[in-house]
């Protein structure tokens, strides 16, 4: 709802993985940075804060050379997910841009902050 | 009516029961940051909520939260009511026509039976035996974060079911100031059951309260695999404030309530 009235994630997005024992930081801001190693598969899925908001996502920008993040949906259903694996250790930092389906809205909405991969 | 505001318990379940607490690995939402809720994301909310007063100072109806406990890198609960059932009972049929095709082969053209085999274990999966006392996972099988079966060697990585909140108590309760229960409703999210409180917001201050929250690991029980309930517990706070209530409905502004007649 933040996200709508504002027609911006900035200051409305919280991101987290589940890699916080291998050394991910940034938890719970737009800035998540994801520790990652060549083999690991990274999915992205997104909930609104409003059971009755839609939020879904229409694409990841990032390096292709070290992850190309597909659109998959959970089997028998509609629901999406994006799905990609790490193609190479020793990446440093690669940043990467989300761009949020959000409500009824029909441009998506794009990440301002940089979330990003570290290796 | 009463205002209804969502509390999000979002857990890194396995982070959790790896350290055997919710400390650091809860993040708690609301969505009155424009009220003043502090800590949003953290394990440290502080859930602001207006008084029960109009404007004009008069008594409004009371406050009512619901918790919405969801698992951090498993299954989201967008997908459709009862999915892990349905999904067992999908790999099954699967594996019935897998079973037949191999049977209805004739005997010197089939692939080798050890290999078919070793493909209907993978359709298959992991079947979890579900206990009484488990109260809270339907789940038949095991699954991975992208909803299929798995064959559980006891180390993959597999979806959590979502955590299930068992109590809610402590000082804010203690005080008379939230009267919690647990509700049952046709609810989408939550297959049902639900958490909820009305909140007497006519006494200022911050109040904490704490909420039972169990967890769910799976153990091999008896050759079974099981999924084996965690208790843990997860504080958070309420601050009442003497402020009126505010709108939250879209494209109507943020003033104070009621919104006077145009």
């Amino acid at each position: 709802m933040g996200a709508l009235a504002a027609g911006s994630v900035r200051g409305n997005l919280y991101m987290y993985d589940t890699n916080k024992a291998g050394g991910s930081t940034g938890f719970g801001t737009e800035e998540l940075r994801t520790r990652v190693r060549a083999g690991d598969r990274v999915l992205w899925n997104c909930l609104a804060l409003e059971c009755e908001a839609f939020v879904g996502i229409a694409g990841i920008e990032v390096d292709k050379s070290v992850i190309e993040p597909e659109r998959k949906v959970y089997p028998g259903t509609d629901v999406a997910y994006w799905i990609g694996t790490v193609k190479k250790d020793d990446i440093d930092v690669v940043p990467y841009r989300i761009r949020f389906l959000v409500g009824t809205r029909t441009e998506p909405i794009t990440t301002t902050l940089s979330p990003t991969l570290v290796g | 009516m009463p205002q209804q505001l969502a509390i999000i318990v979002l857990v890194d379940v396995g982070n959790a029961l790896e350290m055997k607490t919710l400390e650091g690995n809860t993040y708690l939402f609301d969505n009155m940051k424009l009220h003043g809720s502090e800590g949003q994301g953290t394990g440290e909310l502080v859930t602001a909520i207006h008084g029960s007063y109009w404007r004009d100072g008069s008594q409004a109806s009371e406050q009512v939260l619901n918790w919405l406990p969801y698992s951090l890198g498993s299954i989201p609960p967008t997908v459709p009511r009862g999915y892990e059932a349905e999904r067992a009972r999908q790999t099954d049929r699967q594996a019935l026509a897998e079973l037949e095709a191999m049977v209805n082969k004739p005997a010197n053209q089939g692939a080798d039976a050890a290999a078919q085999i070793s493909q209907l274990q993978q359709t298959l999966g992991t079947r979890v035996k579900s206990t009484r006392r488990t109260r809270g996972p339907a789940t038949q099988k095991i699954l991975d974060v992208t909803g299929h079966v798995i064959s559980y060697d006891g180390a993959a990585a597999h979806s959590y079911p979502p955590p299930v909140i068992t109590d809610i108590y402590g000082e804010a309760v203690d005080k008379k100031i939230m009267y919690p229960a647990e509700y049952g409703s046709p609810d989408m999210v939550t297959d049902g059951w639900y958490w909820s409180a009305t909140v007497d917001s006519t006494r200022p201050g911050t109040y904490t309260y704490t909420m039972a929250i169990q967890l769910h690991r799976l153990l091999l029980q008896g050759g079974d695999w099981t999924w084996e309930p965690v208790d843990l517990t997860c504080d958070s706070k309420i601050r009442i404030m003497s402020e009126p209530k505010r709108n939250a409905f879209t494209k109507s502004g943020l003033g104070l309530l009621p919104i006077p007649p145009a």
